[in-house]
């Protein structure tokens, strides 16, 4: 990991001075706005496959056991190998991911028992993997930064401060060893303690011991003082790396096997008939799922993640119905859902509105006083906006949205009204019943609607062209009876009957 | 009620009420000895409280588990927690208030679930995971927002989250009491349409029930089951109190009612047992321990519930595979010593292990140990009683082939054929002689 930092930090060095690097992940901003939009860009990418194989929900149940393996990982980390703990170590990503995909496996062995439903094997299965979780991290994991808070939101407001550094110049690692000028010796009683006596007494039998020895990087030496020299440093977020190469892992996943996925989602009969493997693919994206899901654990906590991977392909798939298109929506979805959060987060939304001015208004409606400067979570605000954005998406969306199918509805029922009647029209005018059927004032009769809404709709007729009125009795004119025809025959036509005119 | 006039079904039910009561009673000085449990007032209060939210959410959580909803109890329970923090700044702590922010919420979410279904194509684990993700963000955004208001006194909303029994007082036992009698009293007057309902909507509705608000009513008992349970099992954990005694309480019995009653009381057993473990120390959030209580009361159901457990089946299937060994290994000698001459034919071991192997073993020391062969040097020979048997099984497999042949001309009793079954255990005697009829006319 250091390496593709160090990598990537080299490669932005071409375009940009250190400072300005340093200076720009410094920004909370930032920080967190690039890991959010990274997390929504891989998230979307697989969850576009998820939701269009109706599996939206395993990656609830993903994230929730991802938990469990996080905690069993770190504590078997600190506690057993004694290694320093850490969420974003590349032992513990993978043992999380192993165990979200083991869940999966488990469910299913669950539900094939027969004696349990597919939906309850799941209902029973994550809280209680989720359950075990949180009791291990209050009973054992208290001290360390797992706490309940970074599992429900995660903690992408301080990714910045979570950095490693890299040295390009002026690098020395400094080693203080008590023989060192700079080493700070203290006395200390040795067996105090266990004697239950106080280093005044006699008895008292005294070490040496050297408060700060041991190896500084560049930074560390630095940031403590033992350095005449300013190294030349870069910081760089050490989640930021994280999400970098899931995004990069899941993109490749889904430009790699594009095909395949896209074979084994919409026909996995005829995947398995051309001989491809419908349940390898299956696994695959589980296995990547549980990694992004780990890999968004430190940022954004183990439920809010859910979001990132079901409400961008929802929004994408109620925009488009091609799996390309759908695949750049939903990330450009999910992107601009996290670049809008953290404005929300900070009072913001949309960059318009400010929440102050909202909860303003409402203290002035209410009558109670509430404080008026909005501050709180980044992730959850990152969601709240994704969620905006699909709201838009059902609302506005031009061929499946709330608005464009009630236009569409209207225009058929107005569309309906006009045939009716020029059907009716047309069968009665030139026959005995003319006279009943076809008066003006009575034709709402026939149809048993209003008469004003006859009203309208034989205006709208006559605009058309399509009837005239004469001495008070509707008739076709030259351009309905054509019109008439031609719905006939249409309709005819759909319904395969032939034509008796 | 007499134990003999029981049913099969109603044993079982009520072997498992007695164990859970017994477990209840037994866990009382076990947990004061072995985790230093005090029962003070306090901890008395919380395993009331605990108890009663256990028998409401066991009860109503049987429909969701029932109606393939469980995942909808997920959905739903996160969904309140924007109402309890909107309730907070609005109208102050109070729990009731709270509760019914709760539910406000919750119900917005489950009629927000339903116009996503009705309007759009998105199907209903999308439509389920896009609003419990995005009322949960708005939970979580507004909590944040309250921490960050300098001397409110917000201390208590994060035991939404994780369930905190400790926090429960006398006058919320009372509130719960209260609703939940309410509750399921609802519950038993609509006891006939929501069985309907559950069951089969489509013969509900042409029935003229109205299905909708059946339904409705239904959706919302339950989320006020939901939202009672809040404080306890909290809103991340909540499905798993809600749906996990039904689990438990469906391998007991086939029967809606039954089904019911136990989850009622494997809920309480949750809901108490899970409340005190979690009362002896602050650093054991009560959800948690709730659900693993709760998940262990469906683990013990689904190895040890007669009659579909996995311990059951298991002992079924080991059962069924010795009578299939013993009578295949019969047929076998059977078939070899008919086709080599008189029924007295030696058959040479190697023979009839060879078709078998392992199960061929098992049926020969079963037929031997039963008198119907015996071995001499390495062969075996039918005895007496061996060939009798044999006879009447060939007769018995001769009958099924002229039932698959003739039950619908002879209009016999429809039956599943189970050719390891001696058919004339399986149909009545006049369908028998029907069918020995048959025999007589086509000798063979």
């Amino acid at each position: 990991m250091m390496v593709l930092e160090r990598w990537l930090i080299e490669l932005l060095l071409n375009f940009v001075a250190r400072e300005e690097i340093n200076a720009f992940l410094r920004s909370p901003q930032h920080t967190a706005t690039i890991i959010g939009c990274l997390i929504a860009v891989s998230g979307a990418l697989l969850g576009t496959f998820l939701l269009l194989r109706g599996m939206a929900l395993t990656s609830d149940a993903i994230s929730h056991t991802v938990l469990l393996g996080i905690v069993v990982a770190f504590l078997l980390m600190t506690d057993v190998f004694g290694m320093a703990g850490d969420t974003s170590s590349p032992w513990l990503i993978l043992g999380a991911s192993l165990a979200g995909v083991g869940t999966v496996v488990l469910t299913e062995l669950l539900y094939r028992s027969g004696l349990l439903r597919q939906d309850a094997a799941l209902g029973l299965a994550f809280p209680l993997l989720f359950a075990i979780a949180v009791i291990l991290v209050s009973r054992f994991a208290e001290d360390v930064h797992l706490d309940e808070d970074a599992v429900l939101v995660g903690e992408i407001g301080l990714a910045w401060a979570n950095t490693n550094s890299h040295c390009f110049d002026n690098c020395v690692t400094v080693t203080i060893n008590p023989d060192h000028p700079q080493a700070k010796m203290a006395r200390q009683c040795r067996n105090c303690r266990e004697l239950g006596i106080s280093p005044r007494d006699e008895g008292a039998e005294f070490v040496e011991i050297c408060s700060n020895c041991g190896s500084y990087s560049p930074a560390q030496a630095w940031q403590a003082g033992y350095l005449q020299e300013e190294p030349v440093l870069v910081f760089f977020p050490k989640s930021i790396t994280v999400t970098l190469i899931m995004t990069a892992l899941s993109l490749l996943f889904v430009l790699v096997f594009y095909k395949e996925l896209k074979l084994t989602t919409f026909d996995s009969a005829l995947a398995k008939a051309l001989g491809f493997r419908p349940g390898v693919m299956n696994y695959a994206l589980m296995i990547l799922v549980s990694l992004v899901a780990v890999g968004a654990f430190d940022a954004v906590g183990s439920i809010l993640v859910i979001a990132f991977f079901i409400i961008p392909p929802a929004a994408a798939y109620l925009l488009s119905d091609r799996l390309a298109i759908m695949l750049l929506l939903g990330p450009l979805i999910g992107a601009g859902g996290a670049f809008f959060g953290y404005d929300l987060a900070r009072g913001k939304f949309f960059g318009i509105i400010e929440v102050g001015d909202i909860i303003a208004g409402v203290n002035s409606i209410s009558g109670l006083d509430l404080l008026e400067t909005w501050d709180s979570s980044i992730s959850a605000s990152m969601v709240l906006m994704i969620f905006s954005i699909f709201t838009l998406a059902w609302v506005f969306s031009p061929r499946y949205g709330l608005i464009s199918t009630m236009i569409r509805r209207a225009s058929q029922s107005r569309r309906f009204d006009d045939q009716v009647v020029l059907a009716h029209i047309h069968n009665h005018q030139f026959t005995d019943r003319h006279s009943t059927e076809l008066r003006v004032e009575t034709l709402h009769i026939h149809f048993r609607w209003t008469a004003p809404k006859m009203g309208r709709v034989l205006a709208r007729l006559r605009a058309l062209g399509f009837v005239a009125v004469v001495d008070g009795f509707a008739e076709l004119t030259e351009r309905g009876e054509t019109q008439v025809h031609a719905f006939r025959s249409a309709m005819l036509e759909a319904h395969n009957m032939p034509d008796i005119d | 009620m007499k134990l003999k006039s029981m049913s099969a079904e109603d044993k079982r039910v009520w072997l498992a009420i007695a164990g859970i009561v017994v477990l209840g009673i037994c866990f009382l000085p076990i947990g004061q000895w072995l985790f230093g449990i005090r029962y003070t007032y306090t901890v008395r209060v919380v395993a009331l409280g605990g108890s009663i939210l256990g028998v409401i959410s066991g009860a109503l959580g049987c429909f969701a588990v029932l109606r393939r909803e469980s995942l909808m109890g997920d959905a739903l329970s996160h969904a309140a927690l924007p109402g309890v923090a909107v309730a907070f700044l609005l109208a102050g702590r109070d729990l009731g208030v709270l509760l019914i922010g709760a539910g406000i919420a919750s119900w917005i979410a489950l009629r927000f679930i339903s116009a996503l279904l009705g309007t759009t194509r998105l199907k209903q684990d999308a439509a389920m995971g896009i609003v419990l993700a995005s009322w949960f963000a708005g939970g979580i955004a507004l909590l944040a927002y309250i921490q960050s208001i300098p001397d409110a006194s917000q201390a208590g909303l994060d035991r939404f989250i994780f369930g905190q029994a400790a926090a429960i007082i006398e006058s919320d036992v009372l509130l719960i009491s209260g609703v939940g009698a309410a509750v399921l009293l609802t519950l038993a007057l609509f006891w006939k349409e929501f069985k309907l309902v559950t069951f089969d909507m489509g013969f509900a509705g042409a029935n003229g029930f109205q299905v909708g608000l059946i339904n409705t009513l239904l959706s919302t008992l339950i989320v006020i089951a939901i939202v009672l349970g809040l404080q306890l099992a909290g809103v991340i954990l909540m499905v798993g109190m809600l749906i996990a005694p039904g689990i438990a309480a469906r391998q007991w019995t086939q029967k809606l009612n039954h089904m019911v009653i136990l989850a009622a009381v494997f809920g309480a057993f949750a809901g108490g047992v899970g409340a005190v473990i979690s009362a002896i120390d602050a650093d054991i959030p009560t959800g948690p321990m709730i659900i693993v209580v709760a998940f262990s009361l469906v683990l013990a159901s689904i190895t040890l519930a007669p009659g579909r457990g996995l311990l059951w089946s298991s002992w079924r299937r080991r059962l069924d595979s010795r009578r299939f060994a013993r009578q295949n290994a019969l047929r076998d000698l059977y078939r070899y010593v008919l086709s080599h001459g008189s029924p007295g034919t030696p058959v040479p071991d190697a023979f009839i292990r060879g078709i078998g192997d392992r199960s061929a073993a098992l049926g020969l020391a079963q037929l031997l140990s039963a008198g119907l062969v015996e071995l001499t040097g390495d062969s075996w020979r039918l005895t007496d009683t061996g060939i009798e048997a044999a006879r009447r099984d060939a007769h018995s497999l001769q009958l099924w082939d002229l039932y698959r042949l003739y039950a619908d001309d002879l209009d016999l009793p429809l039956l599943g054929e189970d050719r390891h079954l001696d058919i004339r255990d399986v149909l009545p005697a006049d369908a028998i002689g029907q069918l020995e009829a048959m025999t007589e006319q086509r000798p063979n």
